[in-house]
């Protein structure tokens, strides 16, 4: 019985501060995020709000954050707010958005979260929001003194600075480039394609046949098209010198008058004007197939002996050039369309590859403006070419030395939006 | 007349140039709404610009059915075709299937269409391999080594290749991803630099051709 | 020399006249022949199948896990940019791609770019709707084309409704259940554009994904599958689905054969084909070289 009453005793003095201590420490609630921060999200058309906060001991898989979210700037009940978002504590920092570094709103190992219109949130501009953030581990919940933000439009998209500095930077180049290609004579390697523009044209004359000159699939907004223009302008005045006949089958009538232009004004320098014939750009079709067969029928009835392919082209490359072939005629290609590029040059006595159709109108007319911006090009690609080498190293050392100030150099040159 | 045709032209083209370079920095929504209206006027002159075309093409044919050109039959049923077309498709309210049922344009587009701009396309196989035949030779260093990773790629595509070849197919996969990938981005990198290029000259005005005629 | 080295030079030389001439005969073959053979290995194959195992590349595989990863109701946009030229490649990647979609209970905004493939691209959406027992504006909806190709998706991505204020057939899709809650391009949860020229994936890159934020997927033609390389291993799309053998694997991954699966056998017999006549071809050029060297030196 003694054994017994001092049992109980024991069991019932000894333990009870340890439960007791338990108690209070169940009892205790989790200590909500510390330093909010919320603000309108920066660089964006509006509808969108950021909140910014403190890293916690806690911060494990096992606790989760809460977004809480609720219009106006009074909050009777945070614990009522709504829950727009929830997740893991050891997720969703700084370090881990995309934004660069010259626009992060704070120190890499704080937490960030960015609330936008739609999806179950509402945002509208110009209205007041108060957020706030939880952090719950089980029944336990720590809410954090809401803070207020309003969500507006910007001006000025800042995480693309780097972009705009490097436009304006690319496009001073090539103004720098025109002006001393005004002044002094500048270098421009042979490019085979364009040295035999003439001995296809004198073939042809010598032979008696046409010329026949296609503009390629796109329209007069591509850049590719124009640079035909401008070849085809080079290519006219030569067929006018040589008495030559010129046939410049199209696919879009836009393109077809802008040639009948550039045409008829090179027969004019070229000293010939009543050689010049209207019908000699003509409009076939706009559909893909349907032109092919029509310019292959040309080239088998008429048979050529120079084909020009200048611009932009899809599949129906291989067929015009292949059935050209086919007649034996010299055939000059330059595209920018890299997908048939193989087929160019497998077929093709001369291609020109990508940006050798743009520097082309630049080396037939030796142009100031034309030369000046091969230039500039050449200057932009020297640019990235040393940008590359940079880059690599610096992102191979922030790799090998586990340090992160490389990624402000590689940063300058990510596309952030 | 020459303001009309000239400045007018150059200055539009230099302030929504301009205007639509920056709008790209611009987040806010009224930059958006603006976008939104040019790109909706686009759409209108893209549809304008078929009306062009169809008629463009009735235009040289006619001339070459009144004149009786060489080949002037053809441009007779190139008319009858399209005005056909253009009759069917009007009755059948441009659709090719009403409620599961083929329309008569339907079948025009079916058993018309389909076939021909599908044999169009089935004849690059042939001529691929022609072409291939007449010009794959190693003429060169290079041109042997271009040979080499045709063949490679050509086996690791195809089940009987990767079947014959085990290796091919990783082989192919490198070539495509490190090489390919690669080369295509610098070719892609001088097309940009180009077309940005071209692009300043034509907002500033120092490329006109597009507008037709020579210098002033 | 003896008479019967004589004669052994006069054979060898003969032999070798013999040989050039054949070679030279051989290297200006009439194109018809080529034709014929490529026809034969095309067709054959198709009438006599093998069906040889296609392994899976993470191209394709790309597209297929994020199609899988996506809860069921997602917005899964299909732009089917292709006239019947590109028919062959891209109609069997289009057809998995729905089956997909629909099995996966995914609400499917299926459109075009292009105006010649309009009513391609109805027939195959409603074949497939029909086939896995989907209603339209309830479960997919096909918005039709409309003109400007770069133009409409920027239009889109600024308001749906707007650019398409009435499906294909009529119906207004202002209160069609399939896009209920779908404002713009920002609610499309996947986009895939089946691209066979301009516009195509990288339009829906360049003025879709790059403003809009949505995941992208492409697929396109052999031919042009290789320049979209840069766009994939750079994460601008996250899988590409390349001409008919990209097809082909995404009917294996899915577990239903159909005329990709079929076509690759016609596709292994051409290939081999295209490889030996290239080789003969070499073959045939170096032997006339040698033999131009000899007679030089």
């Amino acid at each position: 019985m003694a054994l017994l009453l001092l049992s109980l005793a024991v069991l019932s003095q000894s333990w009870l501060p340890v439960f007791a201590q338990y108690d209070d420490q169940t009892k205790k609630t989790l200590s909500p995020p510390q330093d909010i921060r919320a603000f309108d999200t920066p660089s964006d058309g509006g509808g969108s709000l950021t909140v910014i906060w403190s890293p916690a001991p806690y911060d494990s898989a096992a606790t989760r954050y809460q977004v809480l979210l609720s219009e106006g700037t009074t909050v009777p009940d945070p614990a009522a707010m709504k829950v727009v978002a929830e997740f893991p504590a050891n997720q969703h920092y700084v370090r881990e958005s995309k934004w660069p570094w010259w626009t992060k709103p704070a120190t890499g190992e704080q937490h960030q979260f960015t609330m936008r219109n739609g999806r179950g949130v509402e945002l509208k501009n110009g209205i007041a929001y108060s957020v706030t953030v939880a952090a719950v581990l089980s029944d336990d919940r720590g809410i954090a003194q809401p803070v207020q933000a309003t969500p507006q439009p910007n001006w000025m998209n800042w995480n693309q600075i780097n972009n705009l500095l490097l436009a304006l930077l690319f496009g001073g180049i090539v103004f720098y480039a025109i002006s001393r290609a005004g002044k002094r004579e500048i270098f421009l390697r042979r490019i085979p394609g364009l040295d035999a523009v003439d001995e296809a044209i004198g073939r042809a004359t010598e032979l008696g046949k046409p010329i026949l000159f296609l503009t390629g699939a796109h329209d007069m907004s591509d850049p590719s098209t124009i640079a035909a223009a401008v070849i085809l302008g080079r290519v006219a005045k030569r067929t006018a010198a040589y008495e030559t006949e010129l046939l410049v089958p199209h696919r879009d009538p836009m393109t077809m008058a802008v040639c009948q232009e550039i045409t008829k004004q090179a027969y004019l320098e070229a000293g010939k004007p009543d050689l010049y014939k209207d019908d000699s750009n003509f409009f076939i079709t706009s559909d893909q197939f349907s032109y092919t067969a029509a310019v292959d029928g040309i080239m088998l009835r008429k048979k050529p002996a120079a084909n020009f392919f200048m611009g932009a082209y899809f599949a129906e490359a291989l067929l015009l050039t292949e059935t050209g072939a086919s007649t034996g005629a010299i055939q000059i290609a330059g595209t920018d369309s890299d997908h048939q590029l193989p087929f160019f040059v497998t077929t093709c006595d001369y291609t020109l590859i990508g940006e050798e159709l743009y520097a082309a109108s630049a080396y037939l007319s030796r142009e100031p403006v034309q030369v000046g911006t091969l230039l500039g090009q050449d200057i932009g690609k020297g640019l990235i070419l040393c940008v590359l080498g940079i880059g690599t190293i610096l992102a191979t050392l922030g790799v090998l030395l586990d340090v992160q100030w490389p990624q402000l150099f590689l940063d300058v040159f990510k596309d952030v939006k | 007349m020459i303001f009309l045709r000239r400045q007018v032209p150059l200055l539009i083209t230099l302030i929504t140039g301009l205007v639509f370079a920056a709008q790209y920095y611009v987040p806010h929504p009224t930059s958006e709404q603006i976008l939104t209206s040019v790109t909706k006027w686009l759409q209108i002159i893209g549809g304008f610009a078929l009306v062009l075309g169809v008629s463009s093409l009735f235009h040289v044919h006619a001339i070459k059915i009144r004149r009786k050109e060489a080949g002037w039959g053809y441009s007779f049923v190139l008319y009858v075709s399209m005005l056909g077309t253009i009759a069917v498709g009007l009755w059948s309210n441009g659709k090719e299937a009403i409620d599961g049922t083929m329309t008569a344009f339907g079948w025009i587009y079916n058993f018309m269409m389909v076939p021909l701009q599908g044999t169009m396309f089935a004849i690059l196989a042939f001529f691929i391999a022609s072409a291939a035949y007449r010009s794959f030779r190693a003429r060169s260093r290079e041109a042997a080594v271009l040979l080499i990773a045709a063949v490679i790629v050509m086996m690791g595509r195809v089940p009987l290749g990767e079947y014959l070849i085990p290796l091919s197919g990783d082989l192919s996969q490198w070539i495509l991803n490190v090489l390919n990938a690669s080369v295509r981005r610098a070719i892609l990198i001088g097309v940009s630099l180009g077309t940005v290029a071209l692009s300043i000259k034509i907002i500033f005005g120092m490329e006109r051709s597009y507008l037709g005629g020579g210098k002033e | 020399m003896t008479r019967g080295g004589l004669g052994l030079f006069y054979i060898h030389h003969r032999s070798l006249v013999t040989v050039m001439s054949f070679a030279e005969r051989m290297l200006k073959i009439d194109r018809r022949i080529i034709f014929l053979v490529i026809g034969l290995c095309t067709l054959l194959p198709l009438l006599y199948p093998v069906g040889l195992p296609i392994k899976i590349s993470q191209e394709v595989r790309g597209v297929y896990d994020y199609i899988e990863s996506l809860p069921e109701g997602s917005v899964f946009l299909l732009s089917l940019d292709f006239d019947p030229a590109s028919k062959p490649e891209l109609h069997p990647q289009s057809i998995s791609l729905l089956r997909h979609a629909f099995r996966k209970n995914l609400r499917v905004v299926a459109m075009t770019l292009w105006v010649s493939g309009t009513g391609m691209a109805d027939q195959v959406v409603t074949q497939v709707a029909r086939e896995m027992g989907k209603e339209s504006g309830k479960d997919y909806v096909f918005l039709g084309w409309s003109p400007g190709g770069s133009a409409v998706i920027m239009n889109m991505g600024q308001d749906l409704y707007g650019t398409f204020p009435a499906d294909y057939n009529g119906k207004p899709t202002k209160g069609l259940p399939v896009l209920q809650g779908i404002a713009n391009l920002r609610d499309v949860n996947y986009a895939v554009s089946l691209g066979a020229g301009n516009p195509g994936v990288e339009a829906w890159y360049v003025f879709g994904k790059d403003k809009y934020k949505f995941e992208l997927g492409g697929g396109c033609t052999g031919v042009m599958a290789p320049g979209l390389y840069p766009l994939l291993r750079s994460g601008q799309i996250n899988g590409l689905i390349g001409g008919l053998r990209g097809a082909a694997e995404y009917e294996t991954l899915i577990g239903q054969k159909g005329k990709a699966i079929a076509g690759m056998d016609a596709q292994s017999a051409t290939h081999l084909a295209i490889i030996v006549l290239v080789i003969l071809c070499n073959l045939f050029y170096f032997s006339l070289r040698r033999q131009a060297k000899q007679q030089g030196g």
